[in-house]
């Protein structure tokens, strides 16, 4: 249980810290992006839309995970 | 113009079949040309705004013909998040986390690899030799396969929501990214992949029809701007041509292979792609 909540709490950081970062690719030209994050390059304007759409994605997908797995056991109906 | 209408005619019903027949449009499209003698190339700007128009009507003929199928997948995609659960006998619910799980991965690897395969793999001999090895990779899915090929009875969605599990899914949505070289087919290596799973060849078509139309509904959409911006100027007539003659093959082709899985295998394409693979080999090389 306490293994449980750890996960869905990791799932909802990672999936947030993904989607600000999306915004970052997406607002960002290459140029100024940080140097820990691929696509940096100096001098370039090229803006990562591509990255941004990952990172959003892998976000997202987190996001839905933590949603599925903090759900409550269900009572099933007796009757089958 | 740099696509007349008449190769524009040729290249539209070119990609509509060849994207749904497991022997690899994009391959086809790389090498026909250059059999042809066309001055036109796989990197070239203009012909990839043409790819976008054919893609996106690919991507909409299939949206259509499996149309009630996505609607009960949505339905069922919505029902889940709402109860926070996959009820078990909601095949519905569960092909559709399926086809996300199955997508994401080759989203994923799309969006990183596909500018840097493209531009490695972009000669029609390489895509020459990887049509080879498409239809190897066919025959060896074929000989691997896990289930005899057999008519099946039944919710064809539900057979696959009950046979395949969350990790074939990744695997087989994973593979697709495979289809980014040119001669590797993304339905071949889809289907190869269901078999391998267990799914017989008319639910490995159904599961790859399915996992194909967001990825390429999507990769269109995605460059759908260089259509309709400069880079469109003077080929969106010919794209429209194009996309008209897709959607024409494609509708056929995904009609003629749902009825061909029920009873056949992939070893025709597979026999196909090595004979024309080898014989476009040869022809480069000489």
């Amino acid at each position: 249980m306490q293994r449980d909540r750890l996960l869905v709490w990791l799932a909802v950081v990672v999936g947030l810290a993904l989607i600000v970062i999306a915004i970052v690719y997406w607002a960002e030209p290459a140029k100024s992006l940080p140097s820990w994050l691929p696509g940096h390059e100096a001098g370039s304007n090229h803006h990562h839309v591509k990255h941004g759409i990952a990172a959003f994605l892998l976000g997202l997908a987190c996001l839905v995970f933590a949603w599925f797995r903090s759900a409550g056991p269900r009572p099933r109906s007796a009757a089958a | 113009m740099p696509i007349s209408y008449w190769q524009a005619i040729v290249l539209g019903l070119l990609q509509g079949f060849s994207e749904l027949f497991p022997i690899s449009s994009l391959g086809h499209s790389v090498i026909l040309p250059q059999l042809l003698g066309w001055n036109i190339h796989q990197n070239d700007s203009y012909f990839i705004t043409f790819l976008v128009a054919t893609h996106l009507a690919t991507a909409l003929v299939l949206l259509g013909f499996f149309w009630s199928d996505w609607v009960r997948i949505f339905r069922g995609l919505g029902r889940s998040l709402r109860d926070r659960e996959i009820a078990p006998d909601d095949t519905d619910a569960k092909l559709g986390w399926l086809l996300v799980v199955g997508t994401i991965p080759a989203g994923l690897l799309g969006l990183l690899l596909e500018h840097k395969l493209r531009t490695v793999f972009a000669s029609a001999q390489s895509a020459s030799f990887f049509l080879m090895i498409n239809g190897l990779l066919l025959f060896g899915a074929e000989a691997l396969r896990r289930r005899a090929p057999q008519p099946e009875h039944g919710d064809p969605d539900g057979r696959v929501a009950r046979r395949v599990s969350w990790r074939d899914a990744f695997g087989v949505g994973s593979i697709q990214a495979a289809a980014l070289v040119p001669g590797i087919s993304r339905s071949g290596v889809t289907m190869g992949g269901g078999l391998l799973v267990g799914l017989s060849n008319e639910d490995a078509a159904r599961f790859a029809f399915l996992l194909a139309t967001p990825i390429i509904g999507a990769a269109a959409a995605l460059k759908l701007p260089e259509l309709f911006g400069s880079q469109g100027n003077g080929v969106r007539g010919p794209a429209l041509v194009g996309a008209l003659c897709a959607a024409v093959t494609a509708y056929f082709s995904v009609r003629f292979l749902m009825r061909f899985f029920e009873t056949n295998r992939l070893t025709p394409f597979a026999a196909y792609c090595l004979a024309a693979g080898l014989a476009c080999t040869l022809y480069f090389l000489v």
